[in-house]
This record gives C-alpha cells, sequence and structure tokens, in this order.
C-alpha cells in the first residue's frame, strides 16, 4: 500500500494490448580465433585449462564415488556427489567476468561454479591481496597444509582451491567451512563465492536479498544466483524473482535506485534430476520465456549456449552493466551433465545415444581444437595442461585424505561440543557498518513515532492501582517498536521489510511513524511473498546486514518453512562460524480470525536447531528482548500475540524505561511470587493465569507462582526448577495446541529436572488439538482460567468442594489421544 | 554334540555354589565317572562327575567363582566343535528371562479386549508422590498412616503434612512428658529427646483430649480406636528386628543361693564401707560385663552384611521402663568398673531416664543390652534384639524350684535368664555357652568379685 501511486479507474478499465518483445536464442555463434584481440591470448589458454580443473575434480569425486580410487590413491567417500561433468563451459564463462564484489550463490551441484570462481579470482586478484585472503583464511590453516614457498602465487592459490574445496568435500576441518557444509554447502565469500544449497531452487529467495544489500547500502558488484532449469517449478524461486523485481524500486525509492542488481542465471542442462521439464514436468519450453511474464523490460533475458564458454562470456560482457543499472536479468544457459544426477543415479530416464551425442560435442575438446586452430596451443601443449591438471588434482587429493594432515573436526575426542558451539554465535554486534552514518529522513526526536513514545505514559497501572487507558499507555507495540527506531539511527545497514509494514504500519501498527522517518530502502512493503521476505533476510545477513523480517501472522510460516528451517536456521554452523545470522523474524499469534490465523507454531521453530526462539507478553520484556535480539548475531523468531499488543506494562512497576536496556535471550521470569503451585506461561496466556491466580488465592487459599517463559531456546530452566522446589507442583500453559507443544518439552524437562521435588507430574494446559473455531467459540478452544483452576483440582491439588467445569481428568487426556484430537 | 555342564541344584534353598577346585584342564579327555570339579555351599561339599565322554573343551568359571545353580560351568564335546552358545553363560540367561517375558506377555491377554488403558487410569492407583514422600521421610511419618486425598487417590504432600499435624497433636495429648519413642519397641531416641525439647509446651496439654480421637463405641460392644502413632512405630520396629535378625532364645536358670546370701552380707556391711545399694540387677549387669568379654560375637554390633564391630570394652544396655515408654541408657565401659560403680551409674541413669533429663548421648552406643521384668513375675521370656546389636539378656523373677544335692531334695531360689541372640552373629553353641558361663558366674558370685 503506498498513496504515490494512483489507480486510476480510466487507465486500469482502458482497452489494450500486451506486447513482448522478441527473445534470443543462441545469438552467439564465434569461436576462439574470433575473440583474438578481444580476450588476452593467455585468458583464451587459461579458460581451457580451468575447464579441466573443473572436470578433474568432478572425475576425482565420480572415480572415487564409483571405484573406490582416483589415479591409484584410494579413498571412500559415503557423502554426497552432484556431478556438473559437462556443464564445465557454462561455469569458466560465467566466472570470467565477475570479480570479488561480485557475490553468486549456488544449488547442489555447484562444485564446477565454485571453482570456475575461485580460479578466476586467483587468476586475476592483485598478488598481494591474494595472499592476504590465503594467509588470513582461519588462522592460515590452508597455507600451512599446501606451503607458500613457491614463487607462482598463481600456483599456490590453484592448490588452495582445489585442495580447500576437496577438503570440505571430504568433511575434512581444513575445508572451507571446515568440513560442516560439505560437497552442496561448500562456499568461499573473499572469492566471492556465496553459499550454494542443497535444497532444489534454495538460492532463489536467498540471493535477492544479498542484491538488496548491495542496492540498499550502496555497495559494488552484482549477485548471480545459480539455479537448474528444475528449480523453476519452486514457488520459492518465483518469489525471489517477484521480490527483485518489485517495481517500487524504480518508482518510489528515489531516483539513483535503478532495479535490483541480481542475475537469474539458470543452468538449464534439460534435466531436473530426471524429470525433463521440457517435453514432460514442465511447460515453459525456453526458460528464457519467464523473463517476458515477470517485467515489461522481459528481465532483460537470453538462451545461450553454454557449451561455448565465449558465448556465456559474451553474454555476460553485454548484461553485466545491465543487472546493476537494470536489474534484475535472467540468462537461460544451455548445458548438458554426462555424469548422473549422483552417482546412484543409472539414467534409466535418458537414451546412451543422447549422451554420447553430447559427448561427441564436448566442450573441452571443441575449445581445445580452437585453441589449436587460433594458434594458441598445439595438441602437445593440451596434452601438457591435461597432465599438469590431473597431477594438481592428484597431489591435493593425497593431502585432503590424509587423516594426519587433514583430521576432521574431534567430536569424538577433545572437542565434543564443537559444532553445538556453532549452532549461535552469541556476540553483540551494535552496527554491522561503524564507518557510515544511518540514512534517514529526519533526528530521531523528530520522528512521528518518537514524539508519540514521549506522550506515553510508561506505567501500565496507576498509583492508585487501575489499569492506564489505552490511549495513553505505552503498549507491547511501542516496545517492539522503540528499539528498531533506535537501531535505525545506529546501524545504517538495518532494514525492515514484510508486508503492509509501511504506511499500514504492519497488520498491527507496530511500525506506524516509521513511514515519514525511514527512506524506502531501509524499510519497504514486501510482496506477500513469505519465502522471500525470510529468504531475502537470509541473505542480507550473509552479505554482512542486519534484518527484521516480518510475516505478519505465524500460521504463513509455512510460507517460508525452508528458508526458516534450513536456511536461517543452519547457516551459521553450515559456515563454520564464517556467516552470522543476525535476522529477527517477527510473527504475530491471533485470535478471532479462525483456523488459518491464530495458531501459535513456536513448538515448529523451537524444534529447529540453531533458531532462537522468544515470546514476551510484557512491554517490558517485549523492548527488552528486541533489543537483545537486534543487538546479537543470532536469528531469533519473535512470537508477538494479537491478543495483547496494546496492554500498558503491569508487572514491572517502574514502568518501560525510556533508555535502553537488555532483557537476555533464555531467561524466564517469576512475574508473582507464590508457595502452593508454579504456573509457567508463554505468551499471551499471561494474563488468564493472572486471573487464575488471583481466584486461588481469593476464592481457595492457594498460592499461585506465576513464571513467563519469555523465551523458548534458548531456556534456562533454574528458575523454574528453584520454584518446583518450593511449591512440588506446576502447570505449563500456552496458546499453542497442546500435542507436541513447547509446553510438552517443558513439561518433559521439569519432570525430570525436578521429579523428586514434585508432587504430581506436570500437567499442560494448551489449546485443544482441533482447529481455531470462530472468535465465539474460542473459549472452547483456547486455556481459560477456568481450565487451569480444573487442571489444579483434578490433576494436582483436590480442591474441597470444587467443581470443575472443564474435563482434564486423565481419562480424558487417553480419550482424546486415542482419537488423535 | 558339544554339552554345557551346569552347576547342580543341590537342595531347593541353594542359589549359588563356590568352585573349590577343578580336576580336570581344557582339552583333557573326559570320562563318565571321572570327577569334572569339586564345589561347596555354606553347608556341605560336592563332586561333580562327568556324565558323558569327550574332550573339556571350555571352562566358563574358574575355581572360587561363586556360580549361580543352573549356569554353565564348562562345555564338553569333540575337539574343534564350536561352543560359542555356551560362551559366557550368556545362553542360559537369555532363556531363563525368556519365559517370564512370555508369561507376561500372555497374562494381560483376557483384559486387553477390555480397553485394558483407560481401566488401568479408572483405578484407584494408590501412589506416593516423589515430593510427598521426601516429607515424609524428613518429618519421619509414616506413610501407611497418610490419608490419601491426591487425584486418583494417589499420597501427595498436602496429606503428609496433614497427618503430621494430627499425628504430633494426638502425641501431644497422650503423653505428658511430650516425648514420644519412635525406636525400636517404642524405645525413646535421640530425636524424641530433641523434638520433646522443640516442643517444651507438650506436657501442658490436657491429656483428657486422647478419647477425642477415638471412635463412638458401637452398640455391639466394641470400639474401633485408630491405632496411635507411638504403637505403630513400635509395631512396625519389633516388625522390622524380627524380620531382618534370624534371632531366637536360649532359657536357662540358675541357682540363687550365693547372691543372696551376697546381698545379705552387703545389707549388714557397716555403713564406713560406703557402700551403695546394690540390686540383683546390679549383680547381673556386672556377672554380664565380666563374662560378655569372652564371648566377643555377643559384644558387638552387625554394621552392614560385610562387617561386624566386635567392641574391646562392655557398653551395657540397660532397660528402664519411664511412664513416657522404654528407655535404653548406657553404661559405657561396665567390665572396667566395679560392682558399686556399677549400682551407682545405674541407678542415676534410670533416675535421669524417669525424669526425662537423660543426655541423648547415653541413650545410643550400647554393645550388649540387659531387660529386666522379673520384679513383675515373669519367669522366662524373648526379648527382642536392639539391632545393630546382636543379643539381649533379660532377666526374670525368682521363683521357688528343688534340686537333689548329696541323695537329698534341696529347695532353693532359681532366676531366669533369657538370652535372645542373632543367629548370622553367632550359632546356638556358641551362644549356650555365654549363658552357661554368665549362670556358673551368677552362682559363684563371690569367686567372680574375686578374679
Amino acid at each position: 500500500m503506498s498513496k504515490q501511486v494512483y489507480v486510476d479507474p480510466k487507465a486500469t478499465r482502458a482497452p489494450r494490448t500486451i506486447t513482448f518483445a522478441d527473445i534470443d536464442v543462441n545469438k552467439y555463434q564465434k569461436a576462439v580465433k574470433d575473440e583474438l584481440g578481444n580476450i588476452p591470448n593467455a585468458d583464451l589458454v587459461q579458460i581451457y585449462k580451468d575447464m579441466l580443473y573443473v572436470r578433474e575434480f568432478e572425475t576425482m569425486i565420480q572415480n572415487i564415488k564409483q571405484t573406490g580410487a582416483y589415479q591409484g590413491t584410494e579413498y571412500n567417500h559415503p557423502g554426497p556427489a552432484h556431478l556438473g561433468i559437462g556443464q564445465e563451459a557454462a561455469y569458466v564463462g560465467q566466472a570470467y567476468l565477475l570479480t570479488t564484489d561480485d557475490y553468486s550463490f549456488g544449488s547442489h551441484r555447484s562444485h564446477g561454479e565454485i571453482i570456475a570462481r575461485a580460479m578466476r579470482a586467483v587468476e586475476t586478484l592483485p598478488e598481494d591481496k591474494l595472499l592476504e585472503i590465503m594467509k588470513g583464511f582461519d588462522g592460515g590453516k590452508i597455507m600451512k597444509v599446501i606451503g607458500d614457498s613457491s614463487d607462482d602465487i598463481r600456483m599456490v592459490g590453484r592448490n588452495f582451491v582445489l585442495y580447500g574445496m576437496t577438503a570440505e568435500t571430504f568433511g575434512r576441518e581444513n575445508g572451507f567451512n571446515r568440513g560442516l557444509g560439505g560437497s552442496m554447502h561448500a562456499f568461499f565469500t573473499p572469492f566471492g563465492v556465496y553459499p550454494n544449497n542443497a535444497i532444489v531452487g534454495g538460492s532463489g529467495p536467498i540471493a535477492p536479498g544479498a542484491a538488496l544489500y548491495k542496492l540498499s547500502n550502496r555497495k559494488p558488484g552484482i549477485v548471480v544466483c545459480n539455479i537448474g532449469d528444475g528449480s523453476l517449478a519452486c514457488g520459492p524461486v518465483w518469489e525471489g524473482m517477484v521480490f527483485s523485481t518489485m517495481d517500487q524500486i524504480r518508482e518510489l525509492w528515489g531516483d539513483e535506485f535503478t532495479g535490483m542488481p541480481i542475475l537469474f542465471n539458470i543452468w538449464n542442462n534439460s534435466y531436473a534430476m530426471g524429470g525433463q521439464p521440457v517435453g514432460e514436468t514442465m511447460g515453459m519450453h525456453d526458460h528464457a520465456r519467464i523473463g517476458a511474464g515477470l517485467m515489461p523490460n522481459e528481465l532483460h533475458a537470453e538462451k545461450i549456449d553454454g557449451y561455448n564458454p565465449l558465448a556465456v562470456i559474451d553474454a555476460y560482457r553485454r548484461k553485466k552493466d545491465i543487472v546493476k543499472e537494470d536489474g534484475p536479468v535472467l540468462f537461460d544457459i544451455v548445458t548438458y551433465r554426462y555424469s548422473g544426477h549422483s552417482p546412484s543415479d543409472a539414467s534409466t530416464y535418458r537414451t546412451k545415444e543422447e549422451i554420447e551425442a553430447w559427448e561427441k560435442e564436448d566442450s573441452i575438446e571443441a575449445y581445445g581444437k580452437q585453441l589449436i586452430e587460433a594458434g594458441l596451443a598445439t595438441e602437445a601443449d593440451l596434452g601438457d595442461m591435461k597432465a599438469a591438471v590431473t597431477e594438481d588434482m592428484h597431489r591435493n587429493m593425497k593431502l585432503a585424505i590424509d587423516e594426519k594432515i587433514s583430521p576432521r573436526i574431534d567430536v569424538f575426542g577433545k572437542t565434543p561440543n564443537a559444532i553445538g558451539d556453532l549452532m549461535f554465535s552469541n556476540q553483540e554486534v551494535r552496527s554491522f557498518d561503524t564507518t557510515r552514518k544511518a540514512e534517514v529522513n529526519m533526528p530521531y526526536e523528530e520522528s512521528p513515532r518518537a514524539v508519540m513514545f514521549a506522550k506515553k505514559e510508561r506505567k501500565g497501572i496507576d498509583e492508585k492501582g487501575n489499569l492506564v487507558g489505552k490511549n495513553k499507555v505505552y503498549q507491547i507495540r511501542d516496545a517492539l517498536a522503540e528499539p528498531i527506531l533506535k537501531k535505525f539511527y545506529e546501524d545504517p545497514t538495518l532494514i525492515a521489510f514484510g508486508e503492509d509494514v509501511r504506511d499500514w504500519g504492519g497488520a498491527y501498527a507496530v511500525y506506524r511513524g516509521f513511514t515519514e522517518t525511514i527512506p524506502y530502502h531501509r524499510f519497504f512493503n514486501s510482496p506477500i511473498s513469505e519465502a522471500a521476505i525470510v529468504g531475502a533476510g537470509v541473505g542480507y545477513a550473509m552479505s554482512g546486514g542486519r534484518a527484521v523480517v516480518e510475516i505478519m501472522y505465524a500460521d504463513f510460516l509455512g510460507r517460508a518453512g525452508d528458508e526458516l528451517f534450513n536456511q536461517l536456521s543452519k547457516w551459521q554452523a553450515m559456515s563454520a562460524g564464517v556467516l552470522k545470522m543476525p535476522v529477527v523474524v517477527r510473527m504475530s499469534v491471533g485470535s478471532k480470525y479462525g483456523a488459518q490465523h491464530s495458531q501459535d507454531w513456536s513448538a515448529l521453530c523451537a524444534h529447529i536447531p540453531g533458531l532462537k526462539v522468544v515470546f514476551p507478553a510484557t512491554p517490558y520484556d517485549a523492548k527488552g528482548l528486541m533489543q537483545s535480539a537486534i543487538n546479537g548475531t543470532d536469528p531469533v523468531i519473535f512470537f508477538e500475540s494479537q491478543r495483547i499488543y496494546d496492554y500498558g506494562e503491569r508487572f514491572h512497576l517502574e514502568g518501560v524505561p525510556e533508555a535502553e536496556y537488555e532483557i537476555p535471550i533464555g531467561e524466564p521470569d517469576v512475574k508473582r511470587e507464590g508457595s502452593d503451585v508454579t504456573i509457567l506461561s508463554i505468551g499471551a496466556t499471561l494474563y488468564r493465569v493472572v486471573e487464575a491466580a488471583d481466584i486461588l488465592k481469593e476464592k481457595y487459599g492457594i498460592s499461585a507462582e506465576i513464571i513467563d517463559a519469555r523465551s523458548l531456546v534458548p531456556f534456562n530452566y533454574e528458575k523454574v526448577i528453584e520454584s518446583v522446589k518450593k511449591t512440588g507442583r506446576i502447570i505449563v500453559t500456552g496458546d499453542a495446541c497442546e500435542r507436541n507443544s513447547f509446553m510438552r518439552n517443558l513439561a518433559s524437562n521439569i519432570t525430570e529436572l525436578a521429579f523428586d521435588y514434585l508432587d504430581a507430574p506436570p500437567v499442560v494446559v494448551g489449546a485443544k488439538d482441533w482447529i481455531t473455531p470462530a472468535h465465539e467459540l474460542e473459549k472452547c478452544f483456547f486455556p481459560q482460567p477456568s481450565w487451569i483452576i480444573d487442571a489444579i483440582h483434578e490433576r494436582l491439588l483436590p480442591i474441597p468442594g470444587y467443581v470443575p467445569s472443564h474435563n482434564c481428568t486423565t481419562l480424558e487426556q487417553i480419550r482424546e489421544n486415542a482419537a488423535g484430537v | 554334540m558339544a554339552t554345557a555342564i551346569i552347576m547342580p541344584r543341590n537342595g531347593q534353598s541353594v542359589e549359588s555354589c563356590i568352585i573349590t577346585s577343578w580336576n580336570k584342564k581344557v582339552g583333557d579327555e573326559v570320562h563318565v565317572g571321572d570327577i569334572l570339579f569339586a564345589y561347596e555351599t555354606d553347608k556341605s561339599s560336592f563332586e561333580e562327575e562327568a556324565k558323558m565322554d569327550g574332550t573339556l573343551l571350555a571352562i566358563l568359571h574358574e575355581e572360587g567363582d561363586d556360580v549361580p545353580c543352573l549356569e554353565n560351568v564348562c562345555v564338553i564335546g569333540a575337539p574343534g566343535e564350536d561352543i560359542s552358545e555356551f560362551t559366557g553363560g550368556a545362553a542360559a540367561a537369555p532363556a531363563a528371562e525368556e519365559a517370564p517375558k512370555a508369561e507376561a506377555a500372555s497374562a494381560p491377554v483376557p483384559e486387553k479386549e477390555a480397553a485394558p488403558a483407560a481401566k488401568a487410569t479408572a483405578e484407584k492407583a494408590v501412589g506416593v508422590s516423589p515430593r510427598a514422600r521426601n516429607t515424609a521421610a524428613r518429618l519421619g511419618v509414616d506413610l501407611a498412616n497418610v490419608t490419601p486425598t491426591g487425584p486418583n487417590g494417589r499420597i501427595i504432600e498436602r496429606d503428609v503434612l496433614a497427618a503430621e499435624k494430627s499425628t504430633s497433636a494426638a502425641l501431644k495429648a497422650g503423653v505428658p512428658a511430650g516425648v514420644t519413642g519412635t525406636g525400636l519397641g517404642g524405645r525413646i531416641t535421640t530425636a524424641d529427646i530433641e523434638n520433646a525439647k522443640n516442643a517444651p509446651k507438650a506436657a501442658e496439654a490436657a491429656p483428657a483430649a486422647a478419647p477425642a480421637a477415638a471412635a463412638a463405641p458401637a452398640s455391639v460392644g466394641y470400639r474401633d480406636e485408630k491405632i496411635t502413632r507411638m504403637r505403630s512405630i513400635i509395631g512396625k520396629s519389633m516388625k522390622k528386628s524380627l524380620q531382618e535378625i534370624p534371632q531366637l532364645t536360649h532359657m536357662m536358670s540358675y541357682d540363687t543361693t550365693q547372691i543372696a546370701a551376697f546381698r545379705a552380707a552387703l545389707k549388714a556391711a557397716p555403713e564406713t564401707l560406703g557402700l551403695p545399694k546394690i540390686t540383683i540387677n546390679d549383680i547381673v549387669l556386672f556377672a554380664v560385663s565380666r563374662v560378655l568379654l569372652n564371648h566377643p560375637a555377643l559384644n558387638a554390633n552387625t554394621i552392614d552384611e560385610n562387617t561386624m564391630r566386635f567392641f574391646d570394652h562392655v557398653h551395657l544396655g540397660m532397660a528402664v521402663d519411664t511412664p513416657r515408654g522404654l528407655m535404653v541408657p548406657t553404661i559405657f565401659n561396665a567390665d572396667q568398673k566395679s560392682l558399686a560403680e556399677i549400682a551407682v551409674e545405674a541407678k542415676e541413669l534410670a533416675a535421669k531416664c524417669q525424669e526425662g533429663s537423660i543426655s541423648p548421648d547415653l541413650l545410643s552406643g550400647a554393645s550388649f543390652t540387659v531387660s529386666n521384668v522379673g520384679t513383675m513375675g515373669v519367669e522366662y521370656f524373648t526379648p527382642v534384639i536392639n539391632p545393630p546389636q546382636t543379643g539381649i539378656l533379660g532377666v526374670g523373677g525368682m521363683t521357688d524350684r528343688i534340686k537333689v544335692v548329696d541323695g537329698a531334695v534341696k529347695p532353693y531360689k532359681a532366676m531366669g535368664l533369657s538370652l535372645s541372640f542373632d543367629h548370622a552373629a553367632i550359632d546356638g553353641a556358641g551362644a549356650a555357652k555365654f549363658l552357661k558361663e554368665l549362670a556358673t558366674a551368677l552362682e559363684n558370685f563371690q569367686s567372680l568379685l574375686a578374679k
């Protein structure tokens, strides 16, 4: 929603025709001799050698997988191997014009991309810079193995690439990511090689985030999103494309913003694993066609013969600047893999004749002939190059499989927690770029929201003990907004986006008044593309920035499943700490809106290793936890409840300080002390617990201790155990459906940790395992104060004379479980 | 086919046997009737003969091993045969385990049809919460006396607290001095004294409150009363001693003629000697303190299954009947004290027990106990051992008896001695020797004094 774009009924309803420009296919038909003078001779030869390196690496893996040996050296590699033998020309052609300012993201079949780009960086970086990168990487561990005595620093660089990549593939600590990324996730950012992704199309929504980083922070270079033809059937890839083609960049962000600097580079090898996108599983025929569907400029799309490295170089030569000035651009690059999808692939889906026909046109063979034809090499030169490449590969392979030289992370010995220690970076980084001023439209004090904050009453309860009126009180939505607004002034890389965040202020007005304060390129409405929203946050953070993204309702997180569960959560550890992931994903838990808008899915997030999960229920906690989240370096899933956005601070009687403070993530809080029963609450049930506790105290003389979980991951049980030691009884409650909820996790751990102190097993009072009904029926679904008292009576501490209204006996529990409801 | 030889079960109560020697080595030829190995139980020794010809292929337990009955001991067969199924004794064990499993699996079948899960929960699951159990242990509340009010009939903490509250109220009402004996046989323990100190007002409580706890008498001529906590504890500790200690009682009487004369002489002794009043009981205590050292197994404590503690000196426990309950103060190092010293100390201790001023330190540490109920006319009885001691002497009253001396019938006063002893610590003969020696010493008391 934006007031700037007028929707003119006359223009909208006027008759017209949509036209498309022609899209070129395989227009480039030149050979080496035609590029003499355009491309330096040495480079023309090096292109050949780099293709050999790519093929030799893949051949090495293939031989190990299929015969248990390479060049007579035996080795067993049980891990994955998705090889791209046949695709070398496309990889090397792409790498030729990319510099280390250009970030490329890849797929599970990306060994070739990585090696091609890294070899190109080795050839083109200034020697001192190259040496600095290699010596500086992870304490110089690779240099210690390959040695830097050679006069030929480029040769040292080639060894660096081959060894680092092989060690990574084989899960060795000396690999680019300490062996924690492996074959499908390897990368090396100093050379511009960003994470590759085992999820088909995984980079589709992530790479746009990197492009956004370059755009918003005015960084040089472009972003290349390498995806296969099969991934064009994946929703998140489309979301990434739509996110990258948003009109607002050109229309609303200002004159200097002319497009998203991203190139969608489709490796079109005609197979999606074994399925055939053309003729079988999809209907595009020419994938370049989709450019026309996405933007009037048709994404400058073209289809390029990736069997000729010079054709790919030509395309990048013509379009690289356009990516920067009028991106995105889309390339549909024709290629072919002889190797199977993986070693277990018997190629049953294609004929021998087809493979042989492509092998006859093998790009390396053909290019070698062109070199001879152009007088740049003899047959003997080519043979020498092949022998040298094989020797380089074999030498580095032997180093990489040597258990002494290239051990694995010692998780069975000295460093059993090595992987656990990498799950979170747990750092405090107040700003990710202290060299420049944050771009804002006005001083903080003049921001309409800051003006509003100043007028708010920061205490939720007045001196007489009454609740302060909603219009006056500093609410949870204010507490969420205040640290973010301030962070916009402190960290110039901070960016926030999501659906309707700008003029609307987000569906629940948390960002109200930000529109005037923060320029578009730091704060904008995204398309309704949850995968792209979270994915772009991931790519943005990988590139070095901080993002707060919002997906409105927790119910929508399924739409960003891969991005939350495989990407956001995993990359810190899969990169062995190279990458940080300072991304806060905000989502609200609804009510009133029925089955698909009222779910607390915190347990899904808590289940996934690598995510911090918080769910504050008071303004004081919301502000402190948000501050911790945006001062930190880890991904934080920030649950908010729509029921209580307008609540003032009712527990912290001094009110919510204006000054910054942090509440450590992972520490529950005792909201009210008591002696007979502990009630541990997640999220908005806190207020129903208070009601229940008041009734217990006034009517039944039972003193309840109330603990607010505040965080789910991490979670420090000490306070809860201390409480249970005192009371002997505990109820865990929250608005999530009871089955497999985080409440169950809490109850299970409390049982184990405080068993000897328990007077009864912990009881979970969650929502029913049903759909959420209409608002008028919600009291039969969500935990109510009476349910808590019923549970105390029926499961913990029978109250003389009490008549429960709700069946929470063990018999009912058995019946419900037997019925699966 | 290779065959395993098992450890035979020689008697229903035998659980395991110790191999004392091997007569064959692995690889030896074995013929029917050859002795394979010798073994023993705590009672007897046996030899196991071969019941088949062959070669000894494996010895699965060595000399000195305590082998459970029916477990494989060795394997006989043809050279080279596979014996893996017998090695490690694993072969027999799973088979044994399987059988009960099969039973367990078949047993619930009839119930299964009637939704067993629901039934299980519907039944009153009488359990005790971990917290309630801990609280009961801390407060010394017997869970048997706790009325459950928790979900599904579970005893929860408040039930323990309620029981503790009502018990202490009842005790306050019923025991004048406010001290409740919670030790064995209702004996007052250190903790009881401490508890009494902590509740000084207990003595002021009105005794009339006790019947309030009683149920209304039934019209048919009986009344049900809740068993008091004290009786319950006495019952429980008596049961514990009798269940856990294999105890039995030897009884014997002796002729008190000499000690009666001795007492008469003492009474006639001039005051200048400053002798205290010396009772028959003092004389028995003195005699025990002298004789006991010759029988270390009775001057001992059982520390645990594997350890006995033998004392260098005799520390005599002395049962004292008080209005608050039975108390047992200790005369430490009685063997080093004179009769007069013992008499004085016994009197002092008894007086302090009556007053309730006895030091808790004097209520424990005895190596042997003497209990005297003779004044009530009991001739013999079976005193119950006070763990961890190994013996207790019951002193009975005097009765007239006759015996034949030099062909003439002669009347005399006899006194009964009842020695309960722990058969785990000492055999019957040993205990009888002590009793006989004690009787002899008492019959020749003046000689004992001279010793």
